[in-house]
Parts: C-alpha cells; structure tokens; sequence
C-alpha cells in the first residue's frame, strides 16, 4: 500500500510531457466542424481496423495512456459502434472487412462522423491496387476528417481531433 | 547432438532415394526428395529421438514461367543442434495434389490449408480441408499467389459460409466475438462453444486482414520493396525489415559493416523493450489492474520518444536498409541511450514488485490459459509464448544473425505455461535487453555503417532468413526473379504458428479470462493475414 502512494507520489504528474503536434496537415472543413461542435464536450469513439499493420492502432492506444491522456478532453473509446459519436477507421479496406466496415457504420448513431486515420486508410498507401483491397475508405463510407501519416503521432492526432471540437454547434 | 554432416549422412543412409543439393544459407542442409517419400522422411525427422525436428516453415513456389512446376519446401529444425534441414519436392506439370503431413505432424496444419488456398494445390490426407486465408465468399479458382494471377485483379463475390465446429447438447451455447472488437485491437473472429462459464472449444477465424503482402512483393525490386517488410506488422517493424533486409543481403552477397550489425540490435532490443513494457501493462489493465498499465504506458511512451529522437520515427520505421543501417547513433546517443534506461530499469523493477505482490492480480495470472510443453512442441510454437511453455529456444543465441555473436543473450525460461509465466518472460526479458544495450555500448566498434549493393542477384537463387522478434522467429525467404525483381517472397510472423495454439490453451477457462490470455500471447493478426 505504502509502496504503491511512495510511487505515485514519485513520479508525479507526467501528463504533457511529449512534443506538440502542428497544425493539422489536412484542414478541417467548416461543415464538419459545425457537426462535430455536438460533440464538443464528451466524444466517443470507435476505432475499426479495416487491415491496418497495427501502428496506427498502436497510436491510438498510445493516446489513452497517462502521457496524452485523452480523456482530459472528454473523449474515450466506446465499446459498440452503438454507443459512438465517431468511427476512426484505419488501414485500407480489405475485401474481407468490407462488409463489417460497412455494418458497423450502419450501426452508428446518427449524426457522426468518420475520421480516417493513416495514410492507408486515406489512399490505400502501399496497398493501393492490390487484389485483396477494396479501396480507400471514402469508396464505401463518406469520410469527414482525415489525419495522414504512417502512422500519425499521438500528438498530430490529439491536435486534429481537437482542432475538429473547436467549432461551435 | 547429431553434428551437421552427421545428420546429413545419417538421412542420406536411412532415405537412400534423396538427393543432397548445396546448402542455401549457413548451418543448413537441402535435399530433393521424391513426393511420395515425404510423409516418412518427415515423420522420421521429427520423431527421431537425435533429430526432433521442428517444422519451422512450410512453403509452395509456382517457378513458371522459367520452368512448369511448383515447388515444395519444408524446414525443419533440429532441436539440440538448431541444424536447418530443408526438404523440397516438385509437382510437376498438372499435378496439383501432394501429400498431406499433418496426420502426424500437427505444425503442418494452417501451412498447408494457407498453400491449398494461395496455390490451389492439395494436401492428401489433410483433415480440415476448409478455406483458411479465402473466405468463403471469394470466388471459386482464386488462388492469388499463381503467377498466371494478376497482382490487380479486382474479385468478385460469391455465396459461401464457413462451417464452424459446433457442440452440441443442452445447456451449450454459442458465442461468436468478432471480427470488430471492444478495445483498440486488430480484426479477427473467436468463436466460443460454452456450458455455463468454462470454454469447452474455441474456433478462430482469422485472414479479415489479408492485404496481399507477399503478392505485393513480387511486384517489387529486392531493393526497393523493403518498405513493405516494414509494414507487414507495424509493432515489429524493425524485426520484419531486419529478417528482409538479411535475406536480401545473402542474396546479393554484400557484407553488413560491423557497426551497423551493433546499432541493428541496438533497434531490436529498443523494440523488444517498448513492445514487452506495453504489453506487462496491457495483461495488468485486462485483470482490470488500471495502476500498473498506467506506469507500464508511461515507461513505453518513454521508449517511443526515445526512438523518435534518435530515428525521427516511433516505430524506428527507415532505420534499417539494405547493406546496414541508414543514420549512424554517435557515442554520445549512446549515452543518452543507456542513461534512459538507467532510469527506466529501478522505475520497471518498482512496478514489478508491485505487481507481484498484488495477490487478487496473482489469483488471476496463476493456472490461467495453460499452454502445456507437449501442445506446444506438437505445435511448434515459440517466440514469448514457447520460452513460457518449456521450449528453449531463442534465435539470438542458437543462430546469432546482427552481434549477437559477440552479445550473449541469457535466455529466460519457464515451465508452466500460464499467463504468469509469460508475464515473467517478458519481465525477464526487459531487464535482457537493458543489459545487452549497455553490453552493446561498450563493444561496438567505430567504422562504416553501410555498404552499397555492388551485383545483382542471379534469377532462382534463394535464401532464408530468420531473426528473434519480440514475440518470435520471424522467417523470410526470398527468391530472385528477373532484372533484380523478388520471384517470390515468404513471410512467417511468429503469430502464424502461435495463434492455433491459443485454442487449447484457453480450454476450461472461463470466457472472462479470454481476454487476459489473448493478450499474454499478444499475438499480431495483420502479420498472420498477411
């Protein structure tokens, strides 16, 4: 017990620590921010791996923890696609995932949005053309943000998904 | 511990109708043998008590256009003296059926269901002829990896459903989990058969992420295709694109400077540290023990930004190339390095004797998901989740590929099989890669950290390669085709030959520790799909 507060204490606070992200490459579009002004105070979301090599997710991941803590700005991730305000979609789309990417977003409340996350998932990356894969997410859902990278840092995502709530309703 | 021209010998005495070819990489032995002959030559090699080989890959090659046959390839390992034996046959012409070997070697089992699927060819005998990697709605004839396939063709669909195993009788239930999941996680499909909590059977369905990768790199140079390797599993980049890297290295007979070879395990153990201290949290967050992933999170991100200061990407994506290393790490990098890890160790050290003396978080870890020794070897697992079971073995010590012949690794070791002891492997095996990192700063020698590629590969020429990922052997071959194009490319991330074993392991458990397990063997679905 005391060991556990002794470490807690030592460590401190570490939330912060990283490198800022810039200015989101790819501009948000005001339409979309008025949607995503809904969301402005609790976000949640879903993330759907349409054939991703497991970076982005990893990223992702890397979001929740103690050091970007999401959380501090209302957003979490949803167990359902039922319960989202947003699906994440990430890697190009795989002629196997085709039809639970398109299920899951069937299932997501309206209003939402899309978010494709990675170069993948935004033109198929180094997958384009390639006879397992469909295409880039926008061919089977309307996509509403795009954050590139491969992967994108937790910092560049974190700035784009804040920069997406600035909006207002 | 049969020496390598022992054992050769040994077979040539007992299988006179096998022919020796020369050796396609070090410490390795290659026969032709007669198709029908396969079944008893590999049963003897992995059943004779001085061989006990391990069926470490399994792999078809379609050689049109240059000849009209598919070749077969089995490597074996051999487990006292880590000898590769490879065996190949041909089927030539129209045959399109070879006999299956999984009846009395069960490692054999997705190889040769994965080679019926890519090649259309036909294990006789095979138990489970259901599609693995083609889903039932792909269309009848598909077989992707035929040369006369073309890379682009676009697929279209067909009615299908795949049959699962099914229990039957009062009280059992059905409970199908996937392929999209509750966590940040990877596309798969689990499917439960339960009566009341406990796991009587679990089915997995897995390839909803097949993207293509080993089709893709035929499209590709040697040279050139390196950024796919680093993307067949995002977590191991440095693994995958080290393996890639080496082959194509044999391939070209081109020498890695000796600096680049310290600074590549320098890569692999930073990636073996930042994936192993994600991975101790994410099992402690899965027994719903939130404190623990909080610091192990924090410990990774440190890693990650590490990486990201000295290689400009987090995953040290661009690090490797062929021939060596693309930035050199400067002595005072080093430093900085080994002062990290200097903080880092006494930080992970307090968090492990937090965890372990957690005695509802032990209650959870201990007797659960038990990988028995004798499932695991019928199953060829290794990596993480073999050292747990009782399989000693590591790439980094029984065939040192980069320093790791200057860099002796203690491997660490377990008996029991439960997802305790693979949190102690990798708890082991974070303090192995602090030690080898510091080991490494005062070994490695000034020099180059590249050389060029100088000649171009001969078509037909093969080699294999293999390196010790964070979570296993992760084994490349490469053919040379035309002009320096690959022919064909062969990729095995350890989870290939893991995630079946999953399935035992989780028998009599109850569905709530599903989760716990799946994430002590952590396995990667994009690396198995492919």
């Amino acid at each position: 017990m005391f060991r556990i507060i002794k470490k807690s204490l030592t460590i401190g606070v570490v939330t912060g620590q990283y490198q800022k992200g810039g200015t989101p490459a790819v501009p948000v579009v005001p339409e979309v921010k008025k949607k995503a002004g809904l969301f402005k105070r609790s976000f949640a979301i879903r993330e759907v791996d349409t054939g991703s090599c497991n970076a982005c997710e990893m990223e992702m991941n890397a979001l929740m923890n103690p050091v970007y803590d999401a959380e501090q700005f209302g957003i979490h991730i949803a167990a359902s696609p039922r319960h989202a305000d947003a699906l994440i979609v990430t890697g190009p789309v795989t002629v196997n995932m085709e039809r639970a990417l398109k299920d899951a977003h069937k299932q997501t409340p309206d209003p939402k949005l899309v978010i494709a996350l990675g170069d993948c998932a935004i033109h198929c990356g180094m997958f384009k053309g390639c006879y397992a894969v469909t295409g880039p997410v926008e061919r089977h859902i309307p996509v509403d943000v795009r954050i590139p990278g491969c992967p994108p840092r937790p910092a560049d995502i974190l700035e784009a998904l804040s920069e997406l709530r600035k909006g207002r309703p | 511990m049969p020496e390598a021209t022992l054992c050769d010998d040994v077979l040539k005495v007992a299988f006179p109708a096998i022919q020796q070819n020369a050796p396609v990489c070090e410490k390795s032995s290659h026969f032709v043998v007669p198709k029908d002959l396969l079944p008893a030559i590999t049963h003897y090699l992995h059943t004779q008590p001085n061989f006990r080989g391990r069926l470490t890959l399994l792999w078809a090659c379609d050689h049109r256009p240059v000849r009209d046959t598919y070749g077969l390839y089995y490597l074996f390992t051999l487990v006292g003296s880590h000898h590769w034996v490879v065996l190949s046959t041909e089927l030539i012409g129209n045959d399109r059926l070879f006999p299956s070997i999984t009846p009395h070697i069960h490692a054999a089992h997705w190889y040769e269901r994965e080679i019926r699927d890519m090649f259309g060819l036909i294990p006789q005998g095979h138990p489970d002829l259901r599609r693995l990697v083609r889903h039932e709605h792909w269309p009848k004839g598909t077989h992707p990896l035929r040369k006369d396939f073309p890379w682009d063709r676009v697929l279209g669909r067909q009615q299908g459903e795949h049959h699962f195993r099914h229990i039957e009788g009062e009280g059992v239930f059905i409970v199908p989990v996937g392929p999209i999941h509750a966590g940040i996680i990877e596309s798969g499909h689990f499917r439960f058969s339960v009566a009341g909590e406990p796991i009587m059977q679990l089915e997995l369905r897995h390839f909803w992420k097949h993207r293509g990768v080993e089709k893709l790199f035929e499209q590709q140079t040697l040279i050139d295709a390196l950024p796919l390797a680093e993307r067949v599993s995002g977590d191991t980049t440095v693994g995958h694109s080290l393996a890639y890297c080496q082959a194509v290295e044999t391939l070209l007979h081109l020498e890695v400077p000796r600096r680049a070879q310290y600074l590549r395990s320098l890569f692999l153990e930073l990636e073996r540290l930042s994936n192993h201290l994600g991975d101790i949290g994410a099992m402690c967050n899965d027994t719903a023990y939130a404190l623990a992933h909080a610091h192990c999170g924090r410990m990774k991100e440190r890693i990650m930004q590490l990486n990201d200061r000295l290689t400009g990407s987090r995953f040290l994506r661009g690090a490797i190339r062929v021939g060596g290393v693309t930035r050199d790490i400067d002595n005072g990098r080093l430093t900085e390095i080994v002062e990290e890890l200097n903080r880092i160790q006494p930080d992970f050290s307090e968090v492990g004797a937090i965890i372990f003396a957690n005695a509802s978080l032990t209650d959870r870890l201990e007797t659960t998901g038990i990988l028995h020794e004798r499932t695991a070897w019928d199953h060829a697992v290794m990596g993480v989740v073999g050292r747990a079971s009782g399989m000693n073995c590591d790439l980094r010590r029984d065939r040192p590929f980069a320093a790791y012949d200057a860099l002796p690794v203690n491997v660490a070791l377990y008996r029991y099989g439960d997802v305790r002891a693979r949190l102690r492997v990798r708890g082991d095996e974070i303090h192995e890669s602090i030690r080898l990192i510091r080991e490494l700063r005062g070994k490695i020698p000034d020099g180059p950290i590249a050389n060029e590629p100088s000649c171009s590969p001969n078509p037909g020429d093969w080699t294999l390669s293999a390196v010790e990922g964070w979570r296993g052997e992760i084994l490349y071959m490469v053919m040379a085709g035309e002009g320096g194009r690959i022919h064909r490319c062969k990729v095995r991330d350890p989870s290939f030959v893991n995630w079946p074993a999953i399935q035992w392991a989780v028998l009599g458990n109850i569905i709530p520790d599903f989760p716990l397990i799946n994430k002590s063997f952590n396995l990667s679905y994009a690396g198995n799909d492919l």
